[in-house]
């Protein structure tokens, strides 16, 4: 088996096909690139609405009882499963968070000793509402707890739009890839199609098919392989350049890799590119290589 | 040693479309025989050739070509009996973009052959054919009878032992159909069996083999002293 001539053939196909060769590499860049902004925004997305989640706390205030009994509720709060982490804020913190925010006129108030000294309670983020719910309305019965506040509407509404936004994410998502993957196959077609006469004379001389494939194979990874760098140096440029100027107040969030480095979507993004690429050529070269005759008058 | 027979016909029948293009078909090629075909357009010659490379297989009968059953023998196994065959049309199909060697040595390449005897049988077959002057220029560059005779040395290429040429002078002046002839004769000389398929009677008479006809879907001989006054009907 010739490797070197299917090497050589493969790579050969941009020269004999030049604009269908750079037609299919645009249209396989264009849908990397567009999944992988996707993905980028999507993750990002995903990160800050977990962040608001997790700015949703319960606050728990307590009787003026000793330590023993404030212990008692600490260690019913941590047994729950809903719960990541548990704050105390003495009956002074209370008071200096209370001077800090309200300034020289609220040191009167808090000089009375009225706040009472409470837990925050920070959730985990796969909470449900119905299992916090349950959580607040066990701790509320605790005959040491004087007050659970806990602001279920806001809780409910950024469950509900995260919900959504995934949602129609991940619609959107499999949309774009689904296109994507009909675009690009469409135009690798096309490309083998401008080699039916090639494919029709290696019939003629008696080449298997399974080595007519290979050197349309080999130039569907090449075709992946240069799309998977462009899509990847696009995505680079509007992140690092382009958004940051049109958006020059948004949060450093909005603009992370996923993952946090950037070598997980960029690697994700070349396998894809070259997975398309690969079975695009080959989904083509086999339906052509089926359906040629040899013969002249088809 | 070899079998007589490259091709045998046994009773074969194709039809198309509920309409019966061969019927009742007995034929044999010996091993070395040049045998031509003749018949008006749409009679059944070029289904009569996609039998023997197998671009269809009969409805009836048995076709073996070269010890290979075309109708029970799997896909896989249809590039090797392509190998054993060549085929040349009246349109060349050669590869525009590469040059007259390169065109041949396609033929050796993609059967997996390796570079010491590409190069070495790809100037055996274009000297065959006189044109190893012009291996460098591309198939643009040549007169219709030089491409076809680049076609022929393609077909030559695998050492095949049937030569099957669908009108090769079709598309050529009187003399190169002329200088085809000579090197069909040629080939057929060093014990290559040839079924030509043709309409020029000019060269049937000038070159007489065994000729055949099919008519009405049936294969019938012919006197290629008696196809003159035919001629004029096709």
């Amino acid at each position: 088996m010739s490797l070197g001539y299917i090497i050589k053939e493969g790579f050969a196909g941009y020269k004999r096909a030049k604009f269908s060769f750079i037609t299919s590499i645009i249209s396989l860049m264009l849908a990397v690139l567009l999944l992988g902004l996707l993905a980028r925004f999507g993750y990002n997305t995903y990160e800050i609405a977990e962040y608001l989640r997790t700015q949703v706390d319960v606050e728990v205030y307590i009787h003026d009882v000793d330590y023993n009994r404030r212990l008692a509720i600490r260690q019913m709060l941590e047994a729950e499963a809903v719960v990541d982490q548990v704050n105390y804020i003495s009956k002074d913190s209370a008071a200096a968070v209370f001077i800090r925010d309200f300034g020289i006129e609220g040191s009167t108030m808090a000089d009375l000793g009225f706040l009472p000294a409470s837990y925050r309670v920070s959730l985990n983020s796969d909470a449900t509402l119905d299992d916090i719910v349950a959580m607040v309305e066990l701790v509320r019965e605790h005959r040491d707890v004087d007050e659970v506040i806990f602001n279920r509407m806001q809780y409910q509404m950024l469950q509900s739009r995260f919900r959504m936004v995934m949602l129609i994410g991940g619609g959107l998502g499999a949309f774009i890839l689904l296109t994507a993957i009909i675009l690009v196959f469409n135009t690798i077609r096309l490309t083998i199609y401008a080699k039916k006469k090639l494919i029709r004379a290696m019939k003629l001389v008696g080449a298997t098919n399974a080595f007519i494939r290979r050197p349309f194979l080999v130039e569907g990874l090449l075709q992946g392989f240069i799309a998977g760098l462009l899509a990847s140096g696009v995505l680079d440029l509007v992140f690092r350049y382009v958004l940051p100027k049109l958006i020059p107040d948004a949060d450093e969030m909005v603009f992370q890799w996923p993952l946090g480095e950037w070598y997980y979507l960029i690697g994700a993004m070349m396998l894809l590119s070259l997975l398309m690429g690969l079975f695009g050529s080959r989904w083509a070269a086999k339906k052509f290589i089926r359906e040629t005759s040899i013969a002249t008058n088809e | 040693m070899a079998e007589k027979n490259v091709i045998e016909f046994r009773d074969v029948a194709v039809s198309y479309d509920g309409k019966t293009v061969l019927k009742d078909i007995n034929f044999t090629l010996q091993n070395g025989e040049f045998v031509y075909m003749i018949g008006s357009t749409g009679a059944g010659k070029s289904s009569f050739l996609k039998l023997i490379y197998r671009d269809i297989v009969p409805d009836m009968g048995d076709v073996i070509v070269n010890g290979y059953n075309v109708q029970s023998m799997s896909n896989s196994k249809v590039p090797y009996l392509r190998r054993s065959i060549g085929i040349v049309f009246q349109d060349f199909q050669l590869l525009p973009d590469r040059t007259v060697h390169d065109n041949v040595a396609f033929a050796l390449e993609v059967t997996g052959q390796s570079r010491r005897i590409v190069k070495q049988r790809v100037l055996e077959v274009l000297s065959l054919v006189g044109l190893s002057h012009k291996r460098l220029n591309m198939p643009d560059d040549l007169s219709g009878g030089e491409q076809q005779r680049v076609v022929i040395a393609r077909a030559l290429a695998n050492e095949p032992r049937i030569l099957l040429a669908d009108e090769p002078t079709g598309n050529l002046d009187p003399e190169a159909s002329s200088q085809i002839m000579d090197i069909l004769k040629q080939i057929n000389n060093r014990g290559m069996a040839v079924l030509m398929v043709t309409h020029n009677y000019d060269l049937v008479r000038k070159f007489p083999n065994r000729t055949l006809r099919i008519k009405d879907g049936r294969l019938e001989v012919v006197d290629a002293n008696t196809l003159h006054t035919e001629f004029r009907s096709f």
